[in-house]
């Protein structure tokens, strides 16, 4: 089965404000994000697996008119505070990647 | 005549809005500047601030962009608007918007002025927050966090260094009201430095919103994406978009995707007035470069929110830096840095936090570790925030200490485990930040929170 990454043209993530990291998950045509949208990979379940957090609060939110798909969730972490990894949330996506649609 | 009583008096039926700048002091590309202002705009504006670069910034009353780069920005939009003679908007003026950050921006301003030989009116909004009024909204339990979990007690508010609320479009309009040339604003939303003017001209809110909501980036919205300015033009049914970069091009898709960005619902985007909703948006080619939006909804707010923003600081942080390259050093490296904390503890007492992070080993990840694979060399760099710096100085150094000779199950490099890239190896890195608001609160009293001031700038 084609990975997230291979189906894709755009795997991001970025905050949405210091407390949310959000994800963008953009496909070049119909097919790509039918099949991603229609995934069992992309459910919320799975997804709060992979962040560790829990599952009511992993948004996974379909925007068919740009191809995409927006994924957000609460940080472990507050942006910025001791300890944290990445002030932006920029690098978040690795888990993603690998994901069979 | 001001060039804001100009405008208003002209009226003009479709109005051209240029972007200048997604975040003012890091480098605006020139050529595309000079493209928007070719198109004669009626009006320009700026947003110079986010909160992307962390708490440091708000907490400290520093900008996070340089002086150098940042009066170098501001001479560029500054004689760009006079030499048209149409308004200039700039929001979250330094950064963060509060009141160091005004005061120097608006420091920038006036000595551009002088040397230039402008002359101009410039408006000022306030947005500083009293811890009082803070407090009140938290006893009346009107403070949510945004986004997620973020307790706040009415002490994290009086350790808050800066309190600043995010600004709609009103404290604009009022701004707009002294007719100025010129408007610099403390926190403000990014769409209300684009929103504010054409509202106030009796533009359709929804289109207006819509239009802001994207310009506000310039031409991040573009295939591909950028940092040039974008121009809008805007009529009672839709607007426009194009970049001023010939290279980037506004396509229906690429302006759609837009409104995933930085946000966490791509539907609905909630602003002090009101809630933008774009489920139903249409966008359609012009042409190769350019894309014609409408069709977006606008709910006005029953009431005023706004976000609320405070920064405290939790003490001075020291790093140590270093890598290694043992194979059995990174394989027990779990265990080795549990029992150097331990042996650190012992010897350094206080109240102090170590959070080590291993480069190669998901040092950069928020979400759980991978497991299974040996990186062949790692960086280690341990973070110590402490009260004193005297105190995350020397835990930082006993660290380093325990750690370049700590005695591992089978090791076989007992010269040392680590490689210092160079010396000293434990560095002091400043205050330790954190946000300790960022919360939205119910504020009918929005207009007295926002001050206006007024002042004439090189005369």
């Amino acid at each position: 089965m084609p990975t997230l990454a291979q189906t894709a043209t755009v795997v991001r993530s970025k905050n949405a404000g210091p407390l949310t990291l959000s994800f963008d998950l953009m496909f070049p045509d119909r097919a790509g994000f039918d099949r991603a949208a229609g995934s069992d990979a992309l459910k919320a379940a799975r997804i709060a697996a992979l962040y560790g957090v829990p599952e009511a609060q992993v948004a996974v939110i379909p925007y068919p008119v740009a191809n995409a798909i927006k994924i957000a969730l609460p940080r472990r972490i507050v942006a910025g505070s001791p300890g944290d990894r990445d002030v932006y949330g920029a690098q978040q996506h690795a888990p993603l990647l690998g994901l069979e649609l | 005549m001001s060039a804001v009583a100009e405008l208003f008096a002209r009226r003009p039926d479709r109005l051209r809005i240029l972007s200048a700048s997604g975040q003012l002091g890091y480098g605006i590309p020139a050529d595309a500047l000079a493209e928007g202002l070719r198109r004669r705009p009626d009006f320009i504006g700026a947003d110079m601030g986010s909160v992307d670069p962390g708490p440091a910034y708000l907490g400290s009353g520093e900008l996070a962009t340089s002086p150098l780069a940042t009066r170098r920005d501001l001479s560029l939009v500054l004689e760009g608007a006079r030499s048209l003679g149409v308004p200039l908007i700039i929001g979250t003026a330094g950064t963060a918007g509060a009141a160091p950050h005004l005061e120097t921006t608006l420091a920038f301003i006036r000595d551009i002025a002088r040397e230039r030989g402008l002359r101009f009116r410039m408006a000022t909004i306030r947005s500083d927050l009293s811890r009082a009024r803070v407090k009140a909204a938290l006893a009346a339990g009107q403070l949510t966090a945004l986004g997620a979990e973020l307790a706040v007690s009415a002490a994290d508010i009086d350790a808050c260094s800066h309190l600043v609320g995010q600004m709609g479009c009103e404290p604009f309009e009022r701004a707009l009201a002294l007719e100025p040339d010129v408007i610099v604003a403390g926190r403000a939303c990014d769409t209300a430095i684009f929103a504010a003017i054409p509202r106030r001209l009796g533009f359709d809110m929804a289109n207006v919103m819509h239009m802001a909501k994207i310009i506000e980036c310039t031409s991040v919205c573009c295939e591909p994406g950028g940092r040039d300015a974008m121009l809008a033009e805007l009529d009672h049914e839709g607007f426009v978009l194009e970049s001023m970069h010939p290279g980037r091009r506004a396509t229906p898709l690429s302006v759609a995707a837009h409104s995933l960005y930085e946000q966490a619902d791509p539907t609905r985007f909630t602003e002090p007035d009101g809630t933008l909703r774009v489920e139903d948006a249409r966008y359609e080619a012009v042409d190769s470069r350019r894309t014609r939006v409408s069709g977006a909804r606008w709910e006005p707010a029953a009431q005023t929110t706004l976000k609320v923003e405070g920064a405290s600081a939790l003490g001075q942080r020291a790093v140590l830096l270093a890598a290694s390259v043992d194979p059995g050093f990174i394989a027990n490296i779990d265990g080795t840095l549990a029992e150097v904390e331990r042996i650190t503890r012992s010897m350094v007492a206080g109240d102090y936090q170590l959070y080590p992070r291993l480069y190669g080993l998901d040092a950069a990840r928020l979400s759980p570790p991978s497991t299974g694979f040996a990186p062949r060399e790692i960086f280690v760099m341990v973070e110590v925030v402490a009260a004193e710096a005297a105190l995350a100085m020397t835990t930082a150094k006993t660290f380093k200490q325990y750690l370049l000779h700590h005695g591992f199950p089978g090791r076989q490099c007992t010269g040392g485990n680590l490689a210092f890239p160079f010396t000293p190896s434990e560095v002091l890195a400043g205050t330790a930040w954190r946000f300790a608001l960022y919360h939205v609160m119910p504020a009918p009293d929005a207009p007295s929170l926002f001050p206006v001031s007024v002042e004439e700038v090189g005369s």
